[in-house]
């Protein structure tokens, strides 16, 4: 019994030491979108910054996806239980502003051109990240996680049907996979995508056609949005065909759970080609060469028949946000942590480790100078496609309020249009647009100052 | 609005609740007036339970330009008004006729004597209770009249204002065919769900029963699924049914079936939900049945093996009504796990989908609360559902209730 007390006592006097001990770091906590290797990666990185500057504690915490860490977000701000740091995804942007919880990084940096020895050079990024997160003239979040819609091909079955590059138009796609279906040991389908609703965004922006009216939301408030355009009921309709003539995989999953599947239906072989981010680069073309086939990367096919051709692609991904009304030793603590983890070394990394574009000029410089890129060529198809693509409304990408909720209307159209035998996908596309509509209507009578 | 609105309402309410109680008054031998003068107060309060924080919205004349009004909000407001009515006369109805049998039984002179277990102080009980009561009040019972208050207005988390939409929150249900589909989905699933997984629990569970060598180990092992939590089951099914790649259309083309359209065609997913719940439940179901098969007295069973019954007859007509306590219990709790408990295995298996086709109440609950962040929608949809699962509660001790046979 004695020592039983002894041991409490000590244990008493431990437990007590530990905060004390912790207490001496300011802990920056900081919530991200992923919980695979991505995660690793950034607890990683967040460890190396506390070995380098002691003073901070940054703690990295995960979630599965996108959707989920917006909601968790709106419900810690309900709580004054935000971290300093988010990851908010792009369609999140205008429900960010109107939030009212971050602040921009640039008012964060002022003037200053360095923060405990880590540079803040905002220019140092690349001209369509840098475009994309400038937000009334400010730089407004971090970017980190940039990506593209690209497509990954298995050209091993695709050599094998005499296809010998990856198709870039509808139509080409079409004859590739009546080729593909005709082989006798043809993959139980050709293509698959994830049915999310950033897919038809890209699709839409290809086609120069817009997703909300007042430009895309970008000269005035996104009041109603436009995406049963023309460019959407071809979209729709061109994959009801392909659906229809058993080329394309649908698996029925829709938004964050979709991606899924779509690895699984690919990296099974089960189909030759999948429409992807370019977030999973290393992802897919490692898994083909572990199992024995070549992944090729390439642009987004594109329908041949738009009136203006091939007019470009928009940005994808997450940028981190700033959380506002932190005290200034957690505020820098912030700054240091968003600019050392995207500086030139880290950014090359993260690139190389996933997929996203490298963010820096200095860090595009430093793979080339490398030889990263004629190693391995599948890597600097995402950024040749942004590079090349023009600058017009419709590629800025639409800057609208309720934007998440109104993607799960999308996918669900296209559910609608994939699943019902003899769908319009005029009236369905019509009847989607008349719900995100109202939809938007309400966001912007209670959020629009 | 009208200014004369209120008036005729509180009118009517004290019309109704002085007829009402002067009658149940008159019944149970007091005054009549007495009783109808009670009546009036009381159904001018019951009236306006719900009117006066409504502010008489769906009897307003003009337009208002968050909601409109229609035939549906009016008789809803009728509605409201009979509930109104109902939950303050029909209590005190009550109490005039517990109050008149006391008086009549003639116990009065008794109510001083002490009676063995009872506590002397009879503000003990209440001190008890308090801190149990403390924590319902602000954890279970406000939350629940904050919904009843979001369910009337057009609100988002996030969103610095919110805007008084009167009762259109559950009258557009009325309209919408979608939720319609969805009270049919739900039902569909949860009696699947509670029919199928009892049965094959039931089975499992006597062939588990048997003096098997390692029987321990096989009932241990049947319980496993329940430990594990709806979302890895989700997942888990998620891998196993995926249309393309998963392993269980891969084991039906290698005995010669066609692949099932798991995720992707409507008339398939809700039986991977079904299927995938079943599984999770089963665990729970088994053990309850194994527990209630130790108690089937052995002799019974031998006394009707004398009288010539083979063995099903046996299980028929001894094994299962003598089950029926256990039987009556799981009904219950595996029809509140298929309409709230479900929710989890949907989100990660199908998301509701394809075609909404395994879009149930409670997941549409979340989709229009959580994932669209309506949350006045999501309130006043969360206690629709909670209307529906305490009337099928009440209907089921109602009915099968009485036919449960507890034993001698």
């Amino acid at each position: 019994m004695k020592r039983l007390f002894a041991l409490f006592i000590l244990l008493t006097f431990v437990l007590t030491l530990v905060p004390v001990a912790a207490q001496d770091a300011t802990e920056v906590k900081v919530w991200i979108a992923f919980t695979d290797n991505r995660l690793d990666w950034a607890k990683a990185k967040a460890e190396e910054f506390n070995a380098a500057l002691p003073q901070y504690n940054v703690v990295v915490e995960g979630y599965s996806n996108y959707e989920e860490l917006f909601n968790a977000t709106q419900l810690a701000a309900e709580q004054n239980a935000l971290p300093a740091i988010v990851q908010y995804f792009e369609v999140a942007s205008q429900d960010a502003i109107d939030s009212g919880y971050f602040k921009p990084i640039a008012d964060a940096v002022g003037d200053r051109t360095e923060i405990n020895g880590i540079a803040t050079n905002l220019d140092d990024f690349i001209g369509p990240v840098a475009a994309y997160y400038t937000i009334n003239g400010k730089f407004n979040s971090m970017p980190w996680n940039t990506s593209s819609a690209i497509m990954f091909s298995n050209q091993t079955i695709l050599d094998k049907a005499g296809v010998d590059a990856p198709p870039t138009t509808w139509a080409e796609m079409d004859a590739a996979c009546e080729k593909v279906m005709a082989m006798s040991d043809a993959p139980q389908y050709c293509f698959t995508w994830p049915n999310h609703g950033w897919f038809f965004e890209q699709w839409l922006a290809q086609q120069d056609a817009p997703f909300a009216n007042n430009d895309n939301g970008r000269t005035e408030r996104a009041t109603e949005v436009a995406f049963n355009n023309d460019a959407g009921v071809a979209l729709l309709s061109w994959l009801k065909e392909e659906k229809d003539k058993g080329y394309l995989y649908y698996s029925g999953a829709q938004g964050g759970d979709s991606w899924g599947t779509v690895d699984q239906a690919f990296q099974g072989q089960q189909t030759a080609m999948a429409v992807y981010s370019s977030s999973d680069t290393a992802i897919y073309t490692n898994t083909g060469k572990e199992n024995g086939y070549e992944v090729v990367a390439s642009f987004l096919p594109y329908n041949q028949d738009a009136p203006g051709g091939w007019t470009g692609n928009l940005i994808g991904g997450a940028s981190l946000w700033l959380v506002d009304g932190l005290s200034t030793e957690v505020e820098d603590g912030a700054l240091s942590f968003l600019f050392w983890l995207t500086n030139t070394q880290n950014a090359a990394e993260w690139h190389q480790v996933t997929g996203y574009m490298p963010i820096r000029l200095s860090a595009v410089a430093e793979l080339e100078a490398a030889g990263w890129f004629t190693e391995n060529p599948n890597f600097i198809v995402a950024a040749n496609q942004l590079s090349e693509s023009q600058k017009t409304i419709a590629t800025a990408g639409a800057l609208m309020g309720n934007f998440p909720a109104i993607r799960n209307i999308v996918t669900n159209a296209i559910d609608k249009v994939l699943l019902t035998a003899d769908a319009d996908p005029k009236a369905i596309l019509d009847e989607a647009a008349a719900e995100a509509n109202a939809s938007l209507a309400e966001y912007n009578a209670l959020s629009a100052s | 609005m009208n200014a004369a609105t209120p008036l005729i309402i509180a009118l009517v309410g004290a019309l109704i609740g002085a007829s009402f109680l002067g009658w149940t008054f008159r019944q149970q031998g007091y005054r009549m007036e007495f009783g109808a003068l009670i009546g009036i107060a009381a159904g001018v309060v019951g009236a306006l339970l719900f009117m006066m924080p409504l502010d008489f919205c769906m009897f307003q004349a003009e337009p208002d330009p968050l909601f409109k009004i229609d035939s549906v909000d009016v008789i809803f407001g009728i509605m409201l008004i009979a509930i109104g009515l109902a939950i303050v006369l029909l209590p005190v109805a009550a109490i005039v006729r517990w109050r008149a049998s006391r008086r009549s039984s003639e116990l009065l002179a008794d109510a001083n004597a002490v009676v063995p277990g009872a506590f002397k102080s009879r503000w003990m009980p209440i001190v008890l209770l308090i801190p149990t009561i403390a924590i319902l009040a602000l954890f279970l019972y406000y939350p629940s009249l904050d919904t009843i208050r979001l369910s009337t207005l057009l609100a988002r988390l996030g969103a610095p204002r919110t805007a008084f939409v009167c009762v259109d929150n559950y009258t557009s249900l009325v309209s919408n065919p979608e939720y319609i589909r969805s009270i049919g989905i739900t039902f569909f699933i949860g009696i699947a769900v509670v029919v199928i997984g009892l049965v094959l629990s039931l089975l499992i569970a006597t062939m588990a029963y048997q003096p098997l060598t390692g029987a321990r180990i096989y009932r241990t092992l049947l319980i496993w699924p329940y430990a594990i939590s709806p979302a890895v089951a989700g997942i888990i099914f998620l891998l196993m049914f995926n249309p393309a790649g998963g392993i269980i259309n891969y084991f039906l083309d290698r005995v010669g079936i066609a692949p099932v359209g798991w995720l992707n065609d409507p008339v398939a997913a809700p039986w991977a939900v079904i299927i995938a719940s079943i599984w999770k439940s089963m665990g729970f179901n088994i053990l309850f049945y194994i527990a209630g098969l130790q108690n089937v007295p052995k002799d019974l069973q031998e006394s009707a093996a004398i009288d010539g019954a083979n063995v099903v007859q046996r299980f028929w007509y001894v094994v299962i009504p003598l089950l029926s306590p256990i039987t009556f219990f799981l009904v219950i709790t595996n029809l509140t796990y298929a309409f709230f408990e479900t929710f989890g295995t949907i989100d990660y298996l199908t998301g509701g989908g394809p075609l909404k086709s395994t879009m149930t109440l409670m997941y549409r609950v979340y989709e229009v609360g959580v994932v669209t962040n309506d949350l006045g929608k999501g309130a006043a949809q969360s206690i629709v559902l909670f209307l529906i699962v305490v009337g099928l509660t009440i209907f089921q001790f109602g009915s099968s209730g009485r036919r449960v046979n507890y034993g001698a």
